[in-house]
Formats: structure tokens, sequence, C-alpha cells
């Protein structure tokens, strides 16, 4: 027989380092003679997008299309630190970084451009790549030239600028600091979920989010970050487990170390609150971590609504669920 | 596969270049779907990944692992394997006396351990192979022979702690323990109607990114610098461990990322790097190192299994009055992020929810298991199925609609966390809740 239940779970999650430890990002951008516009960051792009994330913030200061954009990243000899892509830091530290770059190069490109039309900042326009006095927009210069003609001039068309906001060490006794974490990211995620009493397996059918997150920089990675996290957590509630006995895994391998595949994947639907009040780049929070948190107390709750037991450990296996379901059967005998 | 470069050719392909078509008229890009960076070479398969990399003249690495989780190495005899055909190098701690230990918080993993050190799990290092095919590596480190003598495996960090218990490493098997202590809970607890006290229990996870570990390095001698390119979460980190492990300036070793399979926190630690180093340094070839999924599952990072005891006092109208909870991480054999994820976990031990009087202690203890690290959610995923199911339990025990009685409890602005930090921006938590209430028409659930 089926079981229908739904479970919920509310979770918070303090995103960068913090406590006090020296958590910074440093970025570079340039304009080059060559149609390109060059951004290095170590910041590594481990699937989640934030070279792309980069891209766009860069693009939306400097009010040019993305595909003019290149990205060096990954070279310790070619890029300053950008710290880890952990702890849902990377849009937050690395795109403010990006952010504060771009802004200080779109100051240069009007300080340069300026000096070009022998005029001042509110007589520019800045759009595609181009400068031009709004008076006479078809005399106009792209950016490249600008690079060029800066470049001649002994400068180049270049900024780099870093985010390090300031957290606290919690006390040694008590844990308390003013501020531990930079910001928190909110998630509430319900879980619809069958069980199938006669085999023990639970099925998520429907998995709805509302994430607090600030501005979604890209909506569709924040899609996958939800999809991908709350799969992985699934993972976590009803099959994965690295069996170690006597300090030896007896399931090291694909085979016997059971994860969630295409055909476990739940329907999603998604609210994002965007208030746009972070200190982040256009007010974004992080969404890596917290995106899988919620789903294995969510399951946990789900289970407990559809066969009223309460499981303390994970995973949630098929064989747990059928001796709890036995227990309760001869108990109510 | 067949990509080949040049040593010269530092950089293989680690620039990216955006392309987005049918943005072309937008003046707007952020808060729209800019087609990811790295999709197209992705998804045709020229993106280059460490493993796909390979240069002429090139060695490969197969390292020979513990045989004990816990033991004294005592002879490691090499003869028959350096008599393999296509055997280039093996390295054993002999070799390396002057290398030293690394960690990413604590530095303390060998890069090999010696005769007369102990191995403390089954995926310490005890002897790199270096040979002109994998299969030559391969045949050649199974051929090393090792003897031990065994000592007591721990595999429960609740036998580490017991006063008998040997130690793993020299300072003893608590690695560091953390208070949380806000408000008065005995106060907290006397003013409550119902307390729900329970333990939850959490697993070993993989983090099990499609990329195992993998990398090649080349030691460039006229310019005194080891190229290293492997995967990492974090390069300059990296490449500082790896330096002072070889007792080198840190600009002489360079990490270049090729693209990265995935990570999930298992990334963050040292695994190919520095037996690349040596091998590339020893025998002056380009090297490759690749772990098979076994290696990279025994070896690597896992995430913390923990055991949680949450005591949650709420008062008969449904307002939480106290929290006291205690966090045990198995951190097994090494340090890893360790020190940083048991109480980052217990930071979090309330969820999102006011709660005037907390009190907490975590402890990361060391085992004989595979070592535990980074894992996305670090420590709070773990802390969320003890809170999330305590807040549960607490509902119905109150009657309460569970939604109802999170907002109830949720944090706004000027709510203070168990740390006692007051949020002052961005609290939206409130709102996550009645999003996901009204998306999924939550009317309480099946008992309502």
């Amino acid at each position: 027989m089926k079981k229908y239940g739904k479970g919920m779970a509310s979770i918070m999650f303090g995103f960068g380092y913090g406590e006090g430890f020296p958590d910074h990002s440093i970025a570079s951008i340039e304009i080059m003679e060559d149609e390109r516009i060059q951004i290095k960051t170590a910041a590594a792009d481990v699937g989640q997008g934030v070279i792309t994330t980069v891209i766009q913030i860069a693009a939306e200061i400097l009010r040019i299309n993305p595909e003019n954009f290149e990205v060096i990243q990954g070279d310790t000899h070619k890029t300053k630190n950008s710290g880890s892509s952990s702890a849902t830091r990377q849009t937050y530290f690395t795109g403010s970084a990006v952010k504060k770059a771009a802004e200080e190069l779109l100051a240069n490109i009007y300080h340069y451009g300026s000096i070009e039309f022998r005029s001042n900042h509110p007589e520019l326009g800045v759009e595609n790549g181009r400068i031009f006095l709004y008076d006479d927009p078809d005399d106009y210069i792209t950016y490249w030239e600008l690079a060029r003609r800066v470049k001649e001039s002994g400068n180049r068309l270049e900024a780099e600028a870093s985010f390090f906001p300031v957290t606290y060490e919690p006390d040694e006794k008590t844990g308390q600091a003013d501020k531990v974490y930079v910001a928190y990211t909110f998630l509430t995620q319900v879980f619809e979920i069958e069980v199938d009493t006669d085999t023990g397996i639970i099925e998520v059918l429907n998995v709805y989010s509302g994430l607090d997150l600030g501005k979604a920089i890209n909506p569709k990675n924040v899609e996958g970050q939800i999809e991908g996290g709350t799969v992985q957590g699934m993972g976590m509630a009803v099959m994965e487990d690295q069996i170690i006995k006597e300090g030896k895994t007896l399931n090291a391998g694909m085979t016997d170390y059971l994860v969630p595949t295409s055909v476990d994947i739940p329907k999603f639907e998604h609210s994002f609150i965007e208030d746009e009040d972070s200190e982040g780049p256009f007010g974004a929070k992080g969404v890596g971590e917290p995106t899988l948190i919620a789903a294995s107390p969510a399951i946990a709750n789900a289970v407990y609504d559809a066969i009223g037991v309460r499981f303390y450990e994970l995973p949630i296996t098929p064989s747990k669920i059928k001796k709890a379901l036995k227990e309760k059967n001869e108990e109510n005998k | 596969m067949g990509k080949k470069y040049n040593v010269k050719d530092y950089y293989c392909k680690h620039t990216t270049r955006c392309s987005t078509e049918g943005r072309k008229k937008s003046k707007r890009f952020v808060g729209h779907n800019v087609l990811k960076a790295d999709a197209w070479d992705k998804v045709t398969g020229d993106a280059v990944y460490p493993d796909d990399i390979s240069f002429d003249d090139m060695l490969h690495i197969k390292v020979k692992r513990a045989v004990h989780p816990h033991a004294v190495l005592k002879n490691i005899d090499i003869s028959k394997a350096l008599k393999v055909s296509g055997v280039v190098d093996i390295i054993t701690a002999e070799d390396i006396p002057e290398v030293r230990q690394y960690g990413l918080i604590v530095r303390d993993q060998p890069v090999l351990v010696g005769v007369g050190e102990k191995m403390r799990y089954l995926g310490d290092a005890l002897a790199v192979v270096v040979a002109e095919s994998k299969e030559a590596a391969k045949k050649a480190r199974d051929l090393i022979k090792v003897k031990v003598e065994e000592l007591e495996v721990i595999t429960d960090p609740f036998r580490a702690m017991e006063d008998d218990a040997p130690s793993i490493h020299p300072d003893g098997n608590i690695l560091i323990t953390h208070h949380l202590d806000k408000g008065d809970v005995e106060k907290g607890f006397a003013n409550s109607d119902i307390i729900v006290e329970n333990k939850y229990q959490t697993q070993f996870i993989d983090q099990l990114p499609m990329q195992n570990e993998s990398g090649a390095a080349f030691y460039d001698e006229r310019k005194g610098v080891v190229n290293i390119w492997a995967s990492t979460q974090w390069l300059h980190d990296i490449q500082a461990d790896v330096a002072q492990s070889l007792r080198l300036a840190k600009n002489q070793v360079r990490i270049i990322q090729p693209t990265i399979g995935g990570a999930f926190g298992k990334k963050e630690d040292v695994s190919v790097h520095i037996h690349l180093a040596i091998a590339a340094i020893r025998t002056g070839r380009p090297v490759k190192f690749t772990y098979t999924r076994e290696e990279s599952m025994i070896t690597q990072s896992k995430r913390h299994p923990i055991t949680i005891y949450a005591k949650t006092g709420v008062s008969k109208d449904g307002y939480l009055q106290a929290w006291e909870t205690k966090f045990i991480g198995d951190t097994g054999a090494y340090a890893s992020s360790g020190p940083a994820v048991v109480h980052k976990g217990m930071y979090h031990c309330t969820g999102p929810y006011n709660c005037e009087n907390v009190r907490g202690v975590s402890h990361a203890v060391y085992t004989n298991n595979t070592f535990c690290g980074a894992m996305r959610g670090f420590g709070t995923t773990q802390a969320a199925f003890a809170y999330e199911s305590q807040i549960d339990i607490i509902a119905h025990k109150l009657g309460m609609d569970p939604a109802e009685f999170r907002k109830q409890n949720i944090y706004e602005i000027g709510s203070t966390t168990p740390n006692g930090q007051q949020l002052n921006h961005s609290v939206n938590a409130r709102e996550t809740i009645e999003s996901a209430v009204e998306l999924s028409g939550w009317k309480g659930g099946n008992s309502k």
C-alpha cells in the first residue's frame, strides 16, 4: 500500500567563513584593445556558475553585452586570492569584488572619456561599449579605441578591487559575538512523498521551495542549485551511506553506494524572495549550500505524516521503514 | 581523450569566453538567464578536465596505501616492485626526509608514512610508484611488501573519548571543543511546559563529484617552478600548503585549474598535488595521477557523522524557551575541515527560530575512519535534521500546525542567533514559509 505524506522544513545558513576569519576576494578587470574585456579571478567554477555570475555583474555595470567578456580563472600566477568555492561565498564575495572593480573601471572610462571629449561626465553617455557626448551620439569612441589611447599615454584601462567584510571571532567560552557570519540565507521546503509499505521505498513526488536569496543574478542557475542541492539532500535522507566497519569501507564504489539518479528526481516549484536587501552584489545572498539542508528533515517529517513513525537516524532506508512498520503493527495487535 | 599539450603550454584551456546568443539587444544582464559561459564546452566535450591532460613523455603514478587502519609501519620492501619493467621511481618516506606534513587547518597529514611512524586510516600513503604506464605502476604497487604492528582500531568517537583509548595523534583524540552559552537555559527550561529531548545520528556521506581527484604536473627546472594542473576549490590555499610541505617559496608552486568536474567540499583538501609535485621534481618529467573511485572514497574527506543531542523547551502557547545541545562529530583520522565543521553545525542548532536561552558543546573527535571534512552544508546539514525534527515533534505535541508553530517563532529583523548575532538586514524567513505554504497548498499535513 502507498501512504501519502507531507513534511516541511525551514533552515538558515550563515554564509562565508565568518568567525573572524580574514575571508576576502580580489578581482581585476581590464579592457583590451582587441575587443575583449578580461576578468581575472581565482574563484573556482565547480559547476555552480561563478564565471557566468561575474560576467553578468560586470556586463551590467559596464553596460556591454556579456559576449565581450572572458574570464581567466584558476591560475595562481595570473590571479590573486579569491578564497574558496565553498561556504556559499563566491557570488557574495567574488561577485562583490568584480562589481567594485567594474565600477572603478566605469569611472575610469568616464575619466579618460571626458579627457578625449574635453567635457565632463554629466555630458557623456556610455552604452554598448561606446562613449559619446549626448549632444552628438554619432561621434563616439569605442571602449577598445579608448583602451588603445589610454595605453598610448602610458596607462591601462583596468581596475582591481577586493571585498573584505568584517566578522568577529566568537568568545571561546560562550560562542557569542556581534557578527559571526556576514549574513544568513533562509529556505523553507515542503515535500510531498509516498511511502510504499510493502517495499519500504520512499518516493518524493513534489518539492515546493521558498528561498530568501536577496536577488537571483541568474534565475536559471538558482533553479539549478535548488534542484541539484535538494536531490543531494534526498540522497542523504533515504539512501547515501558510506559504511565503514573497523576502519574499512565496505561499499567503496558506485555499485553499492547508492545515490539518487534521474528516476528519483521529483517535480519542483520554486518561489524566490528577492528583496535585494543583502550587502552582496545587487542585493544577492549565497544559495549553494542552503539548497541541500532542508531535504532530510522535511522528508523525515513527511514520513512521520505518512506512516506515523519518527526516524532519528539517517538514512531512512527501505529496510528501516519495513522494520518500523512491522514493530508498529505488532504493537497495535 | 587524445588532446596532447606541449609541456611549455602551461595554460591548457582555462580561459572561458562568454557566449550569449539572444541577449544582444538587452541592456540588462543581472536577473536574466544568461547562458552559462562554460556550457558549450561542457556539452560538446571541448572542456578539458584534469584527466584529459596528456603530455609527451608523461609518467603515471600509483600510490601504495595503508594496509591497516591503525598500525606502526615496521618495514617496507620495494625491491620486487622496482624490478617491474617500466618503473622509473618508487618514493618512500626515507627519500623525502625534509618534506613536512600538510592539512587544511591543522597540518597533521603525512605525505608518506615512514618506518616507525603510524598509519591512521586506510588512505594513508606509504609509497609513490612512478612508471611509464598506469599498468606498470599498478603492478609494481601491488608487489610492495609491508610489515606492520597493529594497534587498536578506533571506529567510534565515544570510544575515542574514553580515558583508556590509545591516542591517534599526540595531543589526544578530541581535536577541538566549542561552547555556546546564551541567556539562562535553566530558567528557560523552568519556564517550559513541554520539554522534548532526543538523540539524532547522521552518517558518512561521500560528496561523489563525477570527476575523481586527478592532476598532472611538470617541473620547470630553469625557473625552479613546479606546475600542477589539478582541480581544487581554493587555488591559493592549496598552493600555500604544497609550498610549505615541500619547503618551496609560494611562487615556486603554480596551480593551474583545468575544468572542474564537481567538488561539493571534497576538493578543498590536498589530494594528488604533493605526490605529483615530488614525482615531477624527482623525475624531471611530466607526471599524471588520477584516483580510482574506490581510492577517492577511501582516501578523501567525508561528511561528518554527527551524534546530536537536542533538548528543547517550549511554553504551552508555543514559544521556544530553551535549547540545549551537544554535537559529537567523528572527524576520522585527520583534521581536514573538522575544526570548523562540527561547531558550525552547533552554531545553527536552533534553526531560524527565536530562543533566548541556548547552551551547547561540540567536539570533533579523531578516529581511524576515513577523515571527514567539508561537504555542502558544512555541519549545518546534520544540525537541521535534528532541529527541524524537534520543531515538528513539538508542533505535534502542542497540537499546532507545524507551519504556524514555525511562523510564531521565526527570526525577524532584530532576532539574535545562538551566537548572539543580532540580525539587522535581509531576514525574510517568514516569507519563505508563507511562499512554500502557498505553493504547496499546505493545510497542516495528514494529521490536520
